[in-house]
């Protein structure tokens, strides 16, 4: 690595997680409705093959697997069986079935028991959101998409690709994929876990135990919802600054936390407001940060205004801009900058081997 | 009838004709173009040709005869099948989750599809009761775009802000894509800076423009080397020197875990543990030994450890901050 100035830092407790990567567990429906006749088409052209290759495939099954409403699938294969090959000779027409129990059943139409080619569009979008995953640590289908994309890249090659296949990397993975493992079976049996968490806000090393509901990750960090037993309430801890975790072998019952639906850093009013004048080489903290108020002045600095529920996270972000930061309220804080360099300093003043 | 039925109608007959079809042919075969008025007959089966072609359906139009004096439509059916990918029933899971993740796409979830419309594998098995991993956001702004410029080698152009300083328009031939802790980078040659560097996707201002034919990738390209660089800042290559930092405690395995290439040497009595993190810029480093606080301390090289306590002994004296 190389933590270039103003890359990520070890202390961001409130960082701007947008909603993206936070959406509920329930798959979106990629599209609703009959759609325009391309789209349907599109479809169709998608769907048969599949029937052809499984004949008797439920509809319901039909539905999930491919991500279609039951009745827009109905409707499409319902005037599917006024087609075929043109004119209409016995046996030119498509023969489809839809039995009492919902069995999908397509006949006389082989020449589409192949689906047509991917387009490059769909191919690449396919492509770089595998590569996405592959590259996000804690996905547990990750080697299977490796695999699954190299078969791609060699079926389908440059023809579809063109020059993307092995131009597209990832990387920056963290290594706590043994924590997220553990997480994840405690997730699935309920299990209470004893952690140690890292609580950056308030540079706090502690022990815990906790009732974990669900994993999810927001700027590419991942982060559990779980009950905390320590603080009697519902806490979010980033996956990455847990040191350690171990089954409790007791069980919990879910209590249906709002986790991901939540903002990952809410204001309350206790919160202390603390005012930054930034120099354009600090200028992405207020990007990074959720900010009350950003103001650019005619030097190029940058005055920001957000809150912060523990200071001590700020001191850490101010000491690490260096000059490139001025505090400018709360007075206190500039007071407790001065005294954390102090500090810090000392380390370098005392004996080599004091450390 | 439905405009449905007319266009599985035309592919099914294109998808089985031997030879390529006039359109009289397709007209006589036809009923939905079987109108009095020829003209608008063939209106309507052109817009329907150009429905087939949006869709991907490879619609050719070819000389009839060796004298070309005709032309007719075909579908090549080598161009139209997909061909056959023995994919395992996990694999289809996999590129399921990866069609699902979120930032929603059509394209990728017809990809899926026609994908898994080819298998033989039952897949409805693989997938009863399981949902696709929540939340990882796989999408990324102008992503379509600049991978497009990526397969065709084509040069690009847009407005870009970068991390620290002010926008600017940047001539870019794209030599690869990375996505790194949850963001996507185009890593790729600055034309008008003539070096190799990185751009984060989410900071383009402006629509990505095809300028050209892009150029390829020096002999030895790796685009990993840029990822482990962090091209948070502006894509600088992997660093070959090493700094020296110890680090209480409280904060020697964040360190240890999340940073690439990091090696712990040795750990003190104390508690203190002495880390050698690989670096281009030991003394870009400051910044980062900075932020914890009095849990860090810079050893190696000099230059680091001076530039830290130049910016501790300014703060200590108020004379910042």
């Amino acid at each position: 690595m190389t933590r270039a100035r103003g890359s990520t830092d070890a202390a961001d407790p409130q960082t701007a997680a947008t909603a993206a990567g936070r959406e509920p567990t329930r798959r979106p429906r990629a599209e609703r409705g009959p759609g325009t006749a391309a789209t349907r088409l599109r479809r169709i052209l998608a769907v048969v093959p599949y029937v052809i290759r499984h004949p008797g495939v439920r509809l319901r099954d039909l539905s999930a697997l491919f991500d279609l409403h039951e009745n827009d699938l109905a409707q499409d294969l319902n005037l599917l069986f006024l087609a075929g090959v043109p004119p209409y000779g016995p046996g030119d027409l498509i023969d489809v079935e839809i039995d009492e129990d919902g069995g999908v059943w397509i006949g006389m139409a082989e020449y589409f028991a192949r689906p047509l080619r991917l387009t490059r569009a769909e191919a690449m979008a396919l492509y770089l959101r595998g590569k996405a995953l592959v590259g996000s640590t804690g996905v547990e289908e990750s080697a299977a998409i490796g695999s699954a994309l190299a078969k791609i890249e060699q079926e389908l090659g440059p023809d579809t690709l063109g020059a993307l296949a092995g131009r597209v990397a990832v990387g920056g993975t963290p290594r706590h994929e043994a924590t997220l493992q553990v997480l994840r079976a405690a997730i699935r049996d309920q299990e209470t876990v004893a952690v140690e968490y890292y609580a950056a806000g308030r540079d706090e090393l502690s022990s815990r135990e906790i009732d974990p509901e669900q994993l999810f990750t927001a700027i590419g960090n991942w982060y559990v919802v779980a009950w905390d037993h320590h603080s009697g309430e519902e806490r979010t801890f980033r996956a990455d600054r847990i040191r350690s975790v171990t089954g409790a072998g007791k069980r919990f019952e879910r209590r249906g936390l709002a986790g991901a639906g939540r903002p990952l850093y809410s204001p309350t009013v206790s919160d202390v407001r603390v005012r930054l004048l930034l120099a354009p080489a600090a200028r992405w903290v207020a990007e990074y940060y959720i900010t009350e108020s950003t103001r650019e002045r005619a030097d190029g600095r940058i005055e920001v205004l957000f809150p912060a529920r523990d200071l001590e996270w700020v001191v850490k972000l101010v000491l690490r801009l260096g000059g490139e930061a001025e505090v400018l309220a709360p007075a206190d804080l500039r007071e407790r900058v001065r005294d954390a360099a102090e500090q810090t300093l000392r380390r370098y003043r005392r004996g080599p081997k004091q450390g | 009838m439905h405009p449905l039925e007319r266009l599985v109608n035309l592919t099914a007959l294109m998808l089985t004709a031997r030879r390529p079809l006039t359109f009289d042919e397709i007209r006589d075969r036809i009923e939905a173009y079987q109108q009095q008025d020829h003209a608008s007959a063939k209106r309507m089966f052109e817009r329907d040709k150009d429905i087939l072609r949006e869709v991907g359906i490879p619609v050719d139009l070819v000389p009839t005869d060796p004298w070309e004096v005709e032309k007719g439509y075909q579908i090549v059916k080598e161009v139209y099948y997909l061909p056959d990918i023995e994919f395992t029933a996990e694999e289809m899971w996999a590129l399921f989750v990866a069609a699902h993740a979120a930032g929603t796409d059509a394209d990728a979830e017809f990809a899926f599809r026609k994908l898994a419309a080819g298998t033989e594998e039952g897949l409805i098995e693989t997938m009863a009761g399981r949902q696709p991993a929540p939340g990882v956001d796989v999408s990324g702004p102008h992503l379509a775009a600049v991978a497009d410029a990526l397969a065709g080698r084509r040069r690009v152009r847009f407005r870009y802000r970068p991390i620290q300083g002010r926008a600017g328009v940047r001539r870019v031939d794209p030599y690869a894509l990375i996505f790194r802790r949850g963001a996507w980078y185009l890593v790729g040659l600055d034309v008008d800076r003539k070096d190799i560097r990185s751009y984060r996707l989410s900071r383009i201002r402006s629509d990505v423009d095809d300028v050209g034919e892009g150029s390829p990738p020096p002999d030895g390209f790796e685009a990993s080397r840029y990822l482990e660089a962090g091209p948070l800042g502006d894509g600088a290559p992997l660093g070959a020197r090493w700094a020296r930092v110890s680090f209480s405690d409280k904060v020697a395995w964040l360190v240890v875990a999340a940073t690439r290439g990091a090696r712990v040497r040795r750990t003190a009595a104390s508690g203190w543990v002495e880390i050698d993190v690989p670096t281009d810029d030991p003394e870009g480093l400051a910044s980062w030994v900075l932020s914890f606080g009095a849990d860090a301390r810079a050893l190696s090289p000099r230059a680091l450890r001076d530039e830290v306590v130049r910016r501790l002994e300014a703060m200590a004296a108020g004379t910042v901050a």
